[in-house]
């Protein structure tokens, strides 16, 4: 392939990239050392946003519930997850393009729909609680909507699927015959299980969580419509500063910071990933 | 067995809101209680007789359309040089265009959002479109570049040698036998435009509102089941195109096993 033909067909994507994505990353990172005067602003270098966010114990607070969030979230994921993606792995069902439909359409249906699905089940007048009041099990609805349970079921719910894809993909890769050969040897399935099967798939576990847990960390929805504004994370807070306060620096500033911890998380993930590829498990 | 069972659980987890909410959607009563009120499709009548609802639902697919008719284009394009093309920097140019898949969409709303307004240009058709156009692409060229690995590139040099021109072969040939993955990538775009909410948030107006933005507006303020008749009718049209992508890829395929 020539390199006109190369730069014809790559090129558009490439621009529309540079354009649309990269300057306004660049943008935002200026914003966010600059100063902002009566809606103005004032291209400086600063770093008060960032001394603001680091020396303010409510939005440390917030940074610390948003990781929380994330590892409980994360956690979970990977509970539920794996016996999921090992049945789905080793199926041979004819139930499987079925069974795929059911991982992949949540992914398919928008998160706001998906919250909503949580907001009718958790809600105090939601069917849960009403049914429990109404048998006279209970006096009062159960507190499960707008606190940190429901937001950490509800984003359980909405990343599960990536968790499943991401160790399906290692869970199959493993081959059966070593799983065979240690049970040949006198192994039992469990034993087989835990000292083959699950270091085997440990990276996919690895690339699981990360992606996982980088996902919980920037989603702003959940913790609005399930959290009712109660539960507070950092996204939640760079929506209040840019689209409600338009505080365009420090909301950049708190979008940066989130952008570090992302960007690092996809750094591991890329690296494991790739040695998982590669095959050096 | 218990592998089975906890199996079923977890599958009952995922799909139990949505199977709630086309419950609702159907269900009389204004609260959703167990057993059903009744049957009623008063609430998808109140859905397409709410013009809000009908202009957001006309937008969201015009949208999904043009967004996916455009990153297909550039998406299979840029497919092509990535699994083919032997140069330096490959690895780089991969990791920079699928970057928008990986970094949390709050913050290419917020970064694009900034853009816009300091080029006076937020709010309007066009940076939705090129900001969907961002996000889908990276699905688009992954799904390509699932087939286009499979190809056999002797095919396409057979046709040339057959003296046809490589750009006829490329449109004969090798467009013939990915079309499916080029196909399943469409798919994908329209319904990844079609249910984007982060950023289509930071790049709306009140003119401008595509469905779900219209429909967490709606659910901010009132609860009742007309936001069921419409998540009802959000997840048809995402069962419609998931059997779109299986008939034209297959699942398998699409997913990686």
């Amino acid at each position: 392939m020539g390199r006109v033909a190369r730069v014809l067909l790559l090129g558009p994507y490439v621009l529309l990239l540079a354009v649309f994505f990269a300057i306004p990353l660049v943008l935002m990172l200026a914003i966010s050392l600059s100063r902002q005067s009566y809606g103005q602003m004032e291209w400086t270098f600063t770093l008060q946003h960032y001394a603001h966010f680091f020396t303010d114990a409510y939005y440390l607070g917030v940074l610390g519930d948003t990781l929380w969030l994330g590892a409980l979230t994360t956690a979970a994921s990977l509970l539920l997850g794996y016996p999921l993606a090992y049945h789905l792995a080793l199926t041979r069902s004819r139930w499987k393009p079925l069974l795929i439909v059911f991982i992949l359409s949540p992914l398919l249906v928008g998160i706001v729909i998906r919250c909503y699905g949580w907001m009718i089940l958790l809600a105090d007048r939601g069917l849960i609680n009403e049914t429990l009041v109404q048998r006279g099990w209970i006096a009062k609805p159960l507190p499960l909507m707008y606190n940190k349970f429901g937001v950490t079921v509800a984003l359980v719910h909405v990343f599960l699927p990536f968790m499943v894809l991401s160790l399906t993909g290692v869970l199959k890769r493993i081959e059966p015959q070593l799983i065979e050969a240690s049970q040949t040897l006198g192994a039992s399935p469990r034993r087989a299980f835990f000292e083959v099967t699950l270091p085997l798939s440990l990276p996919g576990v690895l690339a699981g969580s990360l992606l996982v847990f980088s996902l919980a960390i920037s989603s702003f929805v959940v913790p609005i419509l399930v959290g009712g504004f109660k539960v507070h994370v950092l996204p939640m807070v760079v929506y209040e500063q840019v689209l409600s306060v338009f505080d365009w620096p420090f909301g950049a500033a708190n979008a940066l910071v989130l952008l570090a911890i992302s960007v690092a998380l996809i750094g591991v993930y890329i690296k494991v990933t790739e040695r998982a590829l590669r095959g050096i498990v | 067995m218990i592998l089975r069972a906890a199996v079923g659980l977890v599958y009952a987890f995922l799909l139990l809101p949505m199977v709630i909410v086309v419950l609702a959607a159907f269900n009389a009563g204004n609260y959703f209680t167990f057993p059903p009120q009744g049957f009623s499709l008063k609430w998808f009548a109140n859905f397409f007789h709410r013009r809000e609802f009908m202009q957001a639902l006309w937008l969201s697919t015009e949208l999904g359309f043009w967004t996916a008719a455009i990153s297909t284009v550039i998406g299979t394009a840029a497919s092509v040089v990535l699994v083919r093309g032997r140069f330096r920097g490959r690895d780089a140019l991969n990791a920079f265009v699928t970057s928008p898949l990986l970094l949390p969409q709050i913050l290419t709303g917020v970064a694009l959002l900034q853009f816009y307004t300091l080029l006076k240009m937020q709010a309007s058709y066009a940076a939705l479109l090129i900001g969907h156009v961002v996000v889908t692409t990276p699905y688009v060229i992954r799904t390509v570049t699932a087939t286009l690995t499979h190809f056999d590139l002797a095919l396409e040099e057979a046709a040339q040698s057959l003296g046809a021109h490589p750009l006829r072969a490329f449109f004969e040939v090798t467009l013939g036998v990915i079309k499916p993955g080029v196909v399943a990538g469409a798919i994908f775009a329209f319904a990844i435009s079609f249910d984007n909410f982060t950023l289509s948030l930071f790049l709306t107006s009140s003119k401008l509102t595509p469905l779900p933005i219209e429909l967490f507006a709606y659910l901010k303020y009132s609860f009742d089941p007309t936001a069921a008749a419409v998540s009802a009718f959000a997840i048809g049209v995402a069962l419609v195109l998931v059997l779109g992508i299986a008939r034209f890829m297959g699942l398998e395929e699409f997913t990686g096993f």
